[in-house]
């Protein structure tokens, strides 16, 4: 079978709103999509197809494996994430570190862990159990938190390096989480970038946010902000990731807007346009 | 009183059947081949220089067209409505409108209702230039075409007759009948296949279904970000999938402008492609010609279930 390559440049994530405008960039090479939208037994989104005609990598993302959890990991949901990942001829998955459900209750959205090396255990342990059933490696995503829980033992870059020392993981940074947990936690988002395993890195996310009530919010919706491509500048000066991903889940702006978007970050991390 | 029953009309019934079946023959047979051909139409080389008025056009008629019309204007925030649902004008006219963008504006500006808008006399007048252009390149059919080819089913219509009459007379009469009513069952058929009478060519429906092919990004079901795509894409949305796409872009809008809600265009048949609009009298007929209508369009299988 034939492998297709690792992300690599500028992406985008796929979205089924946004399928025409990103069929009509020229030079992409790498997208990402929600796992969970694709049901690998029936046909590919139209969209998809497309790309994967013209050999555009596609990354599947998964938002419910709920790696973080203290129960282990659905098989179900390991065994989607693989055949989705067959399905598109990935190189590799990804998912977060975060729990989205405890104890039979569903919490419907991404969950921060307490910092403790009890949640880097049972990290380490559902890492392994879904990479054995995967077919491809796993990149995993620390998210975004308001708050500190009140017991962490680590700070954030022992804690990631530790998940990642113990497993073949491989990292997917979020540049604008680091930012807005530096923000709104305090710390210096350049001194964690110089203490995270930059070279496990195998694409990072970049989406737009706002600030709200004295907070930076990851919404998504919203215009990358240029303290974010400032860090993507810091990061790129350090060590250039293989891949860069606009994230955009809403509130869609005009195509000339979004290409602006994606041009700013191929000036920012220096590769070539795609727009 | 005499033991037998005379011919009908005086006319012995092998001698009224044969003569009957050559009448059919020759109608249906000319029908056929006169519509085949008339149908055909010219296909267009490259899909992409129709424009979403166009396309709206074939896909669904004046109706449609005006519909794509004023969902252009709306994404181009060039229209509004009252709360009277009487339209309304604001914000800059857009660049590169077409004169059925104009003459909607128009309408718009003289705050008519859009159920009312086919029948202003600007928008009229744009319909049928928008139509005419469309006949030129062989894709419509103009309403004399729509005449001469009504015509075959009319002469049908009326050997029909001739036949019920003489198979009724013949019956009551205690004559037999049974070859002319064998004969009537598949006339009856061949009048009711073409007594419908489209508005578009064969070459116009594969142009369709191509633009859906390439267009099923923008399909309804895909929630498509109709900011992103802009009011051309917007409008060519409405063209090719129906008033759906204003509902999904604008749902106050499309409510307080009681703008009829349909979706077309996703299981590819032309069937679904008739909406409201009253000159629908096309559609499913453009199948007659058997291979124009197979296959299904842009959006088979599970790529509509997202």
């Amino acid at each position: 079978m034939r492998r297709m390559s690792g992300p690599s440049g500028v992406g985008i994530g796929w979205r089924p709103e946004i399928a025409g405008f990103v069929a009509d960039l020229p030079g992409l090479r790498f997208v990402e999509v929600v796992a969970e939208a694709v049901a690998p037994a029936g046909p590919l989104p139209d969209g998809l197809t497309e790309l994967r005609a013209r050999d555009v990598t596609v990354v599947p993302h998964g938002v419910r494996l709920s790696l973080g959890g203290a129960e282990p990991v659905d098989p179900a949901r390991v065994a989607h994430l693989a055949a989705v990942a067959t399905a598109l001829d990935a190189p590799l998955v990804s998912e977060h570190i975060a729990f989205v459900r405890a104890g039979g209750l569903e919490a419907g959205h991404l969950l921060p862990l307490p910092r403790s090396r009890e949640a880097v255990a049972a990290v380490v342990a559902n890492v392994r159990r879904a990479r054995a059933e995967l077919p491809v490696p796993l990149a995993l995503e620390p998210i975004a938190a308001l708050f500190d829980w009140p017991d962490d033992e680590l700070d954030e870059a022992d804690f990631l390096t530790e998940i990642l020392d113990a497993t073949d993981a491989l990292l997917l940074l979020d540049v604008a989480n680091v930012h807005a947990n530096a923000r709104n936690r305090g710390g210096d988002p350049a001194a964690l970038l110089d203490r995270l395993p930059l070279e496990r890195i195998a694409y990072v996310h970049v989406a737009g946010g706002a600030e709200a009530g004295g907070f930076y919010h990851d919404t998504h919706t919203d215009p990358v902000p240029a303290a974010v491509l400032d860090l993507v500048r810091e990061l790129c000066a350090r060590r250039r990731p293989p891949a860069l991903l606009l994230e955009r889940d809403g509130h869609y702006p005009p195509a000339a807007e979004l290409r602006g978007e994606l041009d700013a970050l191929a000036a920012a991390s220096g590769y070539p346009v795609v727009t | 009183m005499t033991v037998l029953a005379a011919d009908t009309w005086g006319i012995p019934g092998p001698v009224f059947l044969r003569w009957y079946l050559v009448a059919a023959v020759v109608l249906v047979v000319g029908t056929a081949v006169y519509r085949f051909r008339a149908l055909a139409g010219t296909p267009v080389p490259d899909h992409g220089s129709l424009g979403p008025q166009q396309v709206a056009y074939l896909n669904g008629g004046d109706q449609l067209a005006v519909w794509t019309a004023l969902g252009g204007l709306r994404r181009a925030g060039a229209v509004g409505v009252h709360p009277d649902r009487r339209l309304a004008t604001g914000g800059p006219l857009p660049a590169g409108l077409t004169p059925l963008d104009q003459a909607v504006h128009h309408a718009a500006s003289q705050g008519l209702r859009a159920r009312e808008l086919p029948r202003d006399e600007w928008v009229r007048r744009a319909l049928d230039e928008l139509r005419d252009g469309l006949v030129r390149r062989g894709l419509a059919l103009d309403p004399e075409r729509r005449r001469t080819l009504r015509r075959g089913s009319i002469l049908l219509g009326l050997l029909l007759v001739l036949g019920v009459a003489r198979a009724f007379v013949g019956l009551t009469n205690g004559r037999p009948a049974g070859f002319l009513l064998l004969v009537l069952v598949p006339l009856i058929v061949a009048f009711l296949l073409f007594n419908r009478v489209p508005w578009r060519t064969r070459a116009a429906t594969t142009a369709l279904r191509d633009l859906r092919r390439r267009h099923t990004a923008l399909r309804p079901a895909a929630a498509p970000a109709y900011a992103t795509y802009g009011p051309s894409a917007t409008a060519m949305a409405v063209a090719l999938f129906g008033t759906a796409t204003l509902w999904t872009m604008d749902p106050g809008f499309a409510e307080q402008a009681e703008i009829q809600r349909q979706a077309m265009g996703s299981a590819g048949s032309s069937g679904s492609s008739c909406g409201g609009s009253s000159s629908c009298s096309g559609g499913s007929s453009s199948c007659g010609g058997g291979s124009s209508c197979g296959g299904g369009g842009g959006c088979g299988g599970g790529g509509c279930g997202g």
